[in-house]
């Protein structure tokens, strides 16, 4: 754990930290509405349904870091799978997503498959 | 038990038409409502005059001094402490010196004081009118109606909030009537509204209700009923007891550190 005095030489900046946060957040909520449209279209029902959800979730973060995290994480000198470069908790950088876009998930989930399956 | 047969409900496809699409599009248009509202409604911040602008400022100025120490050389903090200390304590910042010492004004009676629960007041009532509204609208028109089925199954205590309004006892739980619909769109939606509105928009009463948890200490640190010159007179003995310690302190070694490891 840094302490008080390695923050101050290195300080972290607020406004990029929400920054990073917010792009994160707003594309886990666009990518949960889109996978609810396709789990809906496809007709999953119950269980599949959520493991449909879950296993696109970690897709897209996994890809979000490979594409945007990893290039410059890796060069600086951060382990593989390390966020700490732009993210303050890798917990809240892989698993944040899965429960904040579960409520937009499951309203286009409902819709559609009513839709499909009426 | 055996297994049931899966409950097919013909429905006619006019129910989405006339039922889920209104209801639907209301929300959103609701939340799109509620933003401009809110960003209409918002207070303008007050001007202050000369004197009191001077005392928040030189507030301000001291607990930034204060929590930024590191980044002076120890000279120029100790000039700063000195100088704000001084003045901290003969009260060369206050609005009113001649009335130090004196119990601050009543709150209530202040009239700058009512600005501050003004807004919040608007800001619930924003949130109450238009679900109350709509709560009692999709009442009228549409209770009874089983319009949408849940992809996935759920437990039979949620038939009584499910299908509220629906007086059938045999009903699989999972079939959803209007009502429960638009409980479903208050939760779902805000990821709609970030799309539309941008992600700090004031749609969903969900990232209201957040929002109000956090920001709270910052403004009132000047609020109504606190006695500017007691607050003064902390800061002052804070900036006192400041330790102080530069983060060029060692900086060479560090540099010859970093370059050596390499």
């Amino acid at each position: 754990m840094p302490t008080e005095k390695e923050f101050q030489i290195a300080p972290i900046v607020p406004e990029s930290v929400i920054h990073n946060t917010k792009a994160l957040s707003n594309l886990q909520n666009l990518t949960a509405s889109i996978f609810g449209a396709a789990a809906g279209i496809l007709g999953l029902e119950s269980y599949s349904g959520f493991l449909f959800y879950f296993v696109f979730t970690i897709l897209t973060t996994v890809l979000f870091y490979t594409i945007r995290v990893a290039p410059t994480s890796l060069k600086a000198g951060h382990a593989m799978f390390d966020t700490g470069r732009y993210f303050r908790s890798s917990y809240e950088f892989w698993a944040g997503g899965l429960f904040g876009g579960l409520a937009g998930y499951i309203l286009t989930w409902t819709l559609f498959y009513g839709l499909v399956r009426a | 038990m055996a297994q049931l047969p899966a409950q097919t409900i013909h429905r006619d496809p006019q129910l989405f038409y006339w039922i889920l699409f209104p209801i639907t599009v209301v929300m959103v248009l609701t939340g799109i409502l509620r933003h401009y509202a809110s960003v209409l409604m918002a207070t303008q911040p007050k001007r202050f005059d000369q004197k009191s602008i001077k005392e928040q400022r030189s507030m301000v100025h001291g607990v930034a001094t204060r929590s930024n120490f590191h980044v002076l050389s120890a000279p120029s903090f100790r000039a700063r402490r000195d100088y704000l200390t001084n003045a901290y304590e003969s009260g060369a910042f206050l609005k009113d010196p001649d009335r130090r010492g004196q119990p601050p004004a009543n709150p209530m009676t202040d009239p700058n004081a009512m600005d501050g629960m003004m807004g919040m007041m608007k800001n619930n009532m924003a949130m109450m009118i238009p679900n109350t509204l709509i709560m009692s609208w999709i009442n009228a028109f549409f209770s009874g109606f089983v319009i949408i089925k849940l992809p996935f199954p759920i437990t039979v205590k949620f038939k009584s909030m499910l299908q509220a309004g629906v007086m059938t006892k045999e009903m699989d739980p999972r079939w959803m009537s209007s009502i429960s619909w638009y409980f479903l769109c208050i939760f779902g939606l805000q990821s709609v509204f970030n799309f539309i509105l941008g992600s700090d928009n004031a749609a969903s009463q969900m990232a209201q209700q957040m929002g109000a948890m956090g920001p709270q200490a910052g403004p009132q640190m000047f609020g109504p009923g606190v006695d500017p010159d007691k607050q003064f007179k902390t800061e002052a003995e804070n900036l006192a007891v400041v330790e102080h310690y530069s983060v060029l302190d060692d900086v060479e070694d560090r540099l010859l550190e970093s370059i050596k490891s390499k």
